[in-house]
């Protein structure tokens, strides 16, 4: 009995992904994307694509160092109509290995500003995020913050909260330092910076912020839209986190608050070059730019476009304007320095 | 020499062709990322052997004695009760045991934080009852022993089950004529008995331990997997942390070669009449000694289950109303299909290897099934770029020989997954099958052979009878690995395809874990239903024989 329900019930699962596979036959308008974003906003937009253009959107999603190793290995035979990252320095990384190709588009070029799309248009920004400055409204005033470099002084000792330096945002900050400041002056912010730690690097964005309402540090260096969803949680715990830190953009009085962003672009071998251009240009137009805004707590790259209601809460700021390709050229050489300095053991190791 | 050629000439059928072409066919990944291993290290090797090595082998070295020492003591402690005690709800709580491995360690390793941290609910609990306390640290490498050992111990627990349950009648009887204590019957017979047992699963704790990757990172702990994605993504590497992975897999050769050490030319087969092989009835307990045995199986069901599957519930009540839809159950089908397939396919290759190589002695096959079983220990990702380079091969033979464009059945398809979790999981089958067939011992099947009864007659109606405890509880354990999988999925799952395992890791990542509580809670349900259906074809088969 055992053995003939067992394989029974094995034929039938057989039978089953079996059937998955070859239910796509027929050439219907498709594209395939490679994401490494996983946002529920972006549901809904594909689904709104959908509808709007019959054009069927496959997604898969993995992070974005895999998808370029897919993409690699896919050559010429490869699915993949675009690669979507939530970093520039991913795609640069992906352009330089010949895995994406140039688009003309009108409506691109006159939307997306040059320093957040690529000179050879290969890859173009769709939503943008700052690396701000969190601190306790508690105990921190906001007029005692300027700079990301002012943060290296000893009155922020076991102050600072931060992630550890495997994560791509600390990684394009510290690359936009070296970019303005040189490669020495980084480093020695960065052993600035630690030597401020309040604890050793670890866990997310979102636990830094709880650190501050618990009293482990009064600065958490965090990125915008995490405070956007403490804030819309639904867990009381990370609401009460969010209230109680304020927001300083840093660097307002030179180049500005540094930004990264999220960006997409059409790969080599394409197969439906054309639908995906559309979807690009769908993806920046002002009502989809609106979506980001509202849900995901993103900043639009279409200047037409509104903000959310919280992200104008926070006010104007002034960005910083380095070329996005400069900061995937400086990348490894960030986490690099990240290693010299042991920015992981935090302060006790220097 | 000549003596040498003769032997090979007598030892080589059929079988041992069967055994090399599909341990072969298994190993193809690991052999394509070998190959790799001749363009020599990478130009960030330096730079990690300077800043890194020291750092990942010690961690690593931590973690293994930290979760060994724990995992053998919950697990052979609750396998022990269960296997010797009659108490209340004891049928329910041998499977209970096992539920801490539906979790994946991350998620607990995020629950465990969603418990104790800053804000954390039991912390929250503490406060109210009026203990100034602000949180339990619990990011740190004991933090990481701790959610690791109890979310793994459970393979040490099936595995030692499955011994001390069946250690016949004759020996606890001799053991008790000759005047042992209790004590020292499991000191000096019991535990050495089921030592392969337990050992075997130990090595299944140590290799999801070396394995684990969102545990480890989370908690800020640097290990051989996080250094290897390291290597890999942010220090655009892939040739030193393939070079990472191989040090890596010498770690688990030399940790292999002390279990066979252990193992030594000792015999586990227990010999005797059925009626001597019959295992001993269990003990009716005493109320004093039975609050004993309620501690001994509460503190790994409280830990291990019990809490986080608590903060889970408390987050899917915050969060259902946005992820509960009728994709997620669609999901929560295709994960299940997959898992049963793959498992299915698993259970057949390892028997497989087992039995082709056991009706024939060729010395040289065991490298074989070695490096077909050596998929559990090399990182996921590690094995998905060889999964997708082979098939690439594979691919693109076809398109310049035949001008085939073939492309679409691996990308559009499970096949390559399934394949590839074959590879990635089949030491999870195949150790605690060997282990168990060597303890059964070749001579029921030689007795089988004397009465004419041909290889495959013996196998289907002697050997695996024998071995059905085993094949169901590896299996199970296999099933709950397939559905947990991240790594490999992420980067081999076609576009139409989902798994939940995926779904609860895409909420995580993006630091939604609240969200992130719905899918896990449905693959631990999932699970469950697998266990109560394996649990009721157990029964039956009791109930027929």
């Amino acid at each position: 009995m055992l053995k003939y329900s067992m394989l029974l019930l094995f034929t039938v699962s057989l039978m089953f992904s079996c059937k998955d596979s070859s239910k796509k036959t027929e050439k219907e308008q498709e594209i395939t994307l490679y994401t490494h974003r996983h946002y529920d906003s972006d549901k809904v937009i594909f689904e709104k694509f959908e509808q709007e253009t019959g054009i069927k959107i496959n997604v898969v999603k993995a992070s974005a160092d895999e998808l370029i190793q897919k993409l690699e290995s896919e050559g010429k035979q490869t699915p993949a109509d675009l690669l979507l990252t939530v970093d520039a320095g991913r795609l640069v990384r992906a352009k330089n290995k010949g895995l994406l190709q140039s688009v003309n588009s009108k409506v691109l070029d006159s939307t997306i500003p040059s320093y957040l799309k690529d000179q050879e248009n290969e890859w173009f920004g769709l939503t943008k995020r700052a690396r701000i400055i969190a601190y306790s409204k508690e105990r921190v005033k906001p007029e005692e913050l300027t700079t990301y470099e002012a943060l290296t002084e000893s009155q922020w000792k076991n102050k600072i909260l931060i992630r550890a330096s495997s994560n791509i945002y600390n990684q394009s900050l510290l690359a936009s330092i070296i970019a303005n400041n040189g490669k020495t002056a980084a480093k020695s912010w960065a052993k600035g910076i630690v030597a401020n730690f309040a604890r050793v690097p670890k866990g997310n964005d979102r636990d830094q912020i709880k650190a501050i309402l618990a009293g482990e540090g009064d600065l958490a260096i965090v990125n915008t839209y995490y405070i956007g969803k403490l804030l819309n949680s639904k867990d009381p715990v990370e609401v009460n986190a969010a209230n109680a830190v304020g927001l300083f953009f840093p660097n307002q009085d030179n180049r500005g608050t540094h930004i990264n962003i999220s960006g997409i672009g059409v790969t080599k071998h394409a197969p439906n070059k054309a639908n995906a251009v559309k979807f690009m240009e769908y993806l920046v137009s002002k009502e989809v730019q609106e979506i980001f805004a509202k849900t995901n707590y993103e900043y639009p790259v279409n200047a037409a476009a509104n903000t959310s209601e919280l992200l104008t809460s926070w006010g104007d700021f002034k960005e910083d304007h380095l070329s996005l390709t400069k900061l995937g050229e400086l990348n490894k050489e960030a986490v690099i320095t990240f290693d010299e300095i042991a920015w992981d053991k935090g302060p006790n190791a220097q | 020499m000549l003596n040498k050629l003769n032997r090979i000439r007598r030892d080589f059928n059929q079988w041992s062709l069967f055994t090399a072409a599909i341990g072969f066919f298994v190993a193809i990944p690991i052999l394509a990322i070998t190959v790799h291993l001749f363009d020599g290290v990478g130009d960030m090797w330096e730079h990690i052997v300077n800043y890194f090595l020291l750092e990942y082998i010690q961690n690593s070295i931590v973690l293994l004695i930290g979760t060994g020492i724990l995992t053998t003591l919950l697990g052979t402690s609750s396998a022990w009760v269960i296997s010797n005690y009659n108490f209340p709800l004891r049928s329910v709580l041998k499977w209970v045991l096992l539920l801490p491995l539906a979790i994946p360690s991350y998620i607990v390793a995020y629950a465990y934080v969603g418990l104790l941290g800053n804000g954390g609910t039991l912390i929250g609990c503490l406060q109210t009852l009026g203990f100034s306390i602000q949180k339990i640290e619990l990011m740190n490498i004991y933090g990481l022993i701790w959610v690791l050992s109890f979310s793994l111990f459970p393979y040490v627990y099936a595995s030692s089950l499955a011994m001390f349950s069946s250690i016949p009648r004759s020996i606890r009887e001799s053991s008790d004529i000759l005047g042992a204590s209790k004590w020292r019957y499991l000191k000096s017979v019991a535990f050495p008995l089921a030592s392969p047992a337990i050992i075997s699963g130990l090595f299944l704790v140590f290799m999801e331990v070396l394995n684990d990757y969102g545990a480890a990172k989370y908690y800020g702990i640097n290990t051989f997997t996080t250094g290897i994605f390291r290597t890999w993504t942010m220090l655009e590497d892939l040739q030193s942390a393939v070079y990472l992975s191989a040090l890596l897999i010498v770690m688990v050769v030399i940790l292999n070669s002390l279990v066979k050490w252990q193992r030594g030319s000792k015999s586990y087969a227990v010999k005797g009449s059925t009626d001597q092989l019959k295992s001993t009835d269990r003990i009716d307990l005493k109320s004093n000694k039975r609050l004993l045995v309620w501690i001994i199986v509460s503190i790994p069901i409280l830990f291990g289950l019990l809490l986080p599957l608590g903060q889970l519930f408390y987050w899917a009540t915050l969060t259902y109303k946005k992820t509960f839809n009728i994709e997620l159950l669609q999901i929560a089908g295709q994960s299940f299909t997959i898992a049963l397939v793959t498992t299915g396919l698993i259970i057949l290759t390892s028997l497989a290897l087992i039995y082709f190589s056991r009706w024939n002695h060729l010395k040289s096959l065991h490298f074989f099934k070695k490096v077909a079983t050596i998929g559990y220990v090399i990182p996921g990702a590690i094995i998905g770029i060889g999964v997708i380079r082979s098939s690439q091969s594979f691919i693109t033979f076809f398109d310049d020989v035949f001008s085939l464009e073939i492309g679409f059945l691996f990308y559009s398809s499970s096949v390559v997954l399934i394949y590839a979790y074959v590879f990635r999981f089949l030491a999870v089958v195949f150790h605690p099958l060997e282990a168990n067939s060597l303890k059964v011992g070749k001579n029921i099947s030689e007795a089988s052979y004397l009465l004419s009864a041909g290889k495959i007659k013996t196998l289907f109606n002697v050997e695996l009878p024998l071995l059905r405890t085993a094949l169901l509880t590896s299996g199970i354990l296999v099933f709950i690995d397939v559905l947990k999988e991240l790594p490999l999925t992420l980067i081999l799952k076609p576009y139409n395809v989902q798994t939940l395992a995926v779904k609860a890791y895409e909420y995580a990542d993006d630091e939604r874990v609240a969200q992130a509580a719905l899918p896990a809670l449905m693959l631990i349900f999932t699970i469950t239903i697998a266990m109560a259906f394996v649990n009721y074809l157990q029964k039956r088969e009791k109930l027929n024989r």
